[in-house]
């Protein structure tokens, strides 16, 4: 599903963010990426979206290089990844189901698609009952829920979360980890940065090890 | 609701969501295009002026005397078949004294003592279908046997000429700079909406929005105000040019005099120019805008 072969990124011909990368993630691995901040995490993710253009390499997500497709090309690449942030990112002027319901316009869903995918992606994370609610209204564990709907409901088939727990306590942070299994336990591929150690621990999945832009570990049924 | 009815929708809300700011780019766009709207009318009455003096104007060709009345329906018809004449009249020695009488009305004794049939020649008035031709009628009317002198009046056609190129001229350096304002002003507006909007635009990207969904609610914004612009514009210049209309000269109702022209005849000119130039600025001003800050 994604291929990475002999990639590397270097910014400004002279800072090295990733050096020499390869791996594969296959459909519905739930995979943990771990390192200390600037070891290249984000340009990792970064390179998956082309939000960032590799040096050299070739990057390979359903076996199309993603390094040749044109520029119009790019929000088609986009729609097989939902998003979740570390600060949400959601929109504070609109109710839980508008930020729900504005995914699904971006990808021009139908209105049948946008009144079942609403449901079912509220019932998924366990926000059903509270789509009327302003997201200030909700405690931050539930804003990230909110983000997280918003990421399934148009159905890509990967979700990467970039530290969605950063701004949680423990206990709710917990409660994203379990939602994200389920959504994997259904057949998504989950990405996932962390520096949550106890939980990379306790889930016993893929861990990516990045230090210095190099791949230093990368067990499949690792610990942080 | 389909996606174009969500972008128009968004394109809509936008305008709402900064009321205040719509509005005031709205006033100067309005007030731009209204002083246009003056310029226009004053263009259109000057040319149909200028029409109006054209078709007044004509020449004048002197009869000698020894002329007798066969010779003149000769030189009639033969004046007749000059391409370019429009009409004819035979003005007799006694019409062209009572036509003198009548300029020198307060001063009648000029005229005291004078032989009337010979300070008074007997003449044609020639009038031009089209004022294009006039030089060439008046040579053709020269060399006919029988016209001594051919009176041309070409420094009212000259002077009437240069007014309206100079009206034109006018007209297009008003409308340049009203159509750079407005851009401006648009731009600047949409500038702001896109900076207000910068969340929503960067959370769209990711979730794959094509350029075209996240273009067109701010191309619409800007078509918006530009044709609302010019729907107000105009009602306003509609409404001050009927009113004015009534207390001013009217076209030809006094000859050789500069008369206004009824709206009926200008309103569709200004109808057209408004609504093409409010969606022309209204996409532009926008399109200059996204290109700059949204970088699609």
């Amino acid at each position: 599903m994604i291929e990475f072969v002999n990639v590397s990124k270097k910014y400004n011909h002279e800072v090295t963010a990733l050096e020499n990368i390869n791996l594969k993630i296959e459909k519905g691995e739930f995979v943990f990426l771990v390192g200390p901040s600037g070891s290249g995490k984000t340009t990792f993710l970064k390179l998956m979206i082309k939000e960032e253009e590799a040096t050299s390499g070739k990057i390979l997500i359903d076996s199309k290089d993603i390094t040749k497709i044109k520029k119009k090309e790019i929000p088609f690449l986009r729609r097989k990844f939902g998003f979740v942030f570390q600060d949400f990112r959601l929109l504070y002027d609109r109710t839980v189901a508008e930020n729900i319901i504005f995914a699904l316009r971006v990808v021009e869903a139908s209105e049948r698609e946008i009144k079942n995918q609403l449901q079912t992606s509220l019932e998924m994370v366990g926000l059903k009952g509270k789509e009327n609610f302003y997201p200030n209204q909700l405690s931050g564990g539930e804003q990230q829920r909110v983000a997280l709907a918003r990421a399934i409901a148009t159905k890509p088939p990967i979700i990467i979360a970039d530290e969605p727990t950063g701004n949680l306590d423990p206990v709710t942070a917990e409660g994203i980890f379990k939602t994200l299994e389920e959504i994997n336990s259904r057949g998504t591929t989950v990405i996932v940065v962390t520096h949550a150690k106890d939980v990379v621990d306790k889930m016993n999945k893929r861990v990516i090890a990045l230090k210095e832009g190099k791949i230093i570990k990368d067990d499949m049924q690792g610990g942080y | 609701m389909g996606t174009k009815m969500y972008l128009v929708k968004e394109g809509y809300d936008n305008l709402r969501k900064h009321s205040s700011k719509t509005f005031s780019t709205m006033l100067i766009i309005c007030a731009t295009m209204t002083i246009l709207g003056v310029f226009i009318i004053l263009f259109q009455n000057v040319n149909v002026n200028v029409a109006t003096m054209r078709q007044e104007q004509g020449l004048q060709a002197f009869i000698e005397d020894s002329a007798t009345d066969d010779e003149i329906d000769y030189m009639r018809d033969e004046i007749n078949n000059i391409p370019g004449v429009k009409e004819i009249t035979y003005l007799d020695k006694e019409s062209a004294f009572e036509d003198a009488k009548e300029q020198f009305k307060d001063q009648e004794y000029f005229l005291e003592g004078l032989d009337k049939l010979q300070i008074f020649p007997a003449s044609f008035v020639v009038k031009f279908s089209d004022i294009e031709k006039s030089e060439s009628v008046r040579e053709a009317v020269e060399k006919i046997d029988g016209i001594y002198k051919v009176k041309y009046n070409s420094t009212t056609i000259d002077a009437v000429s240069s007014i309206s190129k100079v009206v034109n001229i006018f007209l297009l350096v008003v409308g340049a700079v009203m159509l750079v304002i407005s851009v401006f002003i648009i731009s600047n507006t949409i500038k702001l909406a896109v900076y207000s909007n910068k969340r929503e635009i960067l959370i769209m990207r990711y979730i794959g929005a094509t350029n075209r969904f996240i273009k067109t609610p701010f191309i619409l914004e800007g078509a918006i105000m530009g044709v609302l612009s010019a729907a107000i514009s105009f009602m306003l210049i509609s409404i001050g040019y009927v009113v004015a209309y009534s207390k001013l000269p009217q076209v030809g109702s006094s000859l050789g005099v500069f008369g206004f022209v009824p709206y009926t005849s200008l309103w569709y000119i200004i109808l057209i120019a408004y609504i093409v130039l409010g969606l022309f600025i209204g996409v532009f001003g926008s399109s200059v805008s996204i290109r700059k800050y949204l970088k699609v």
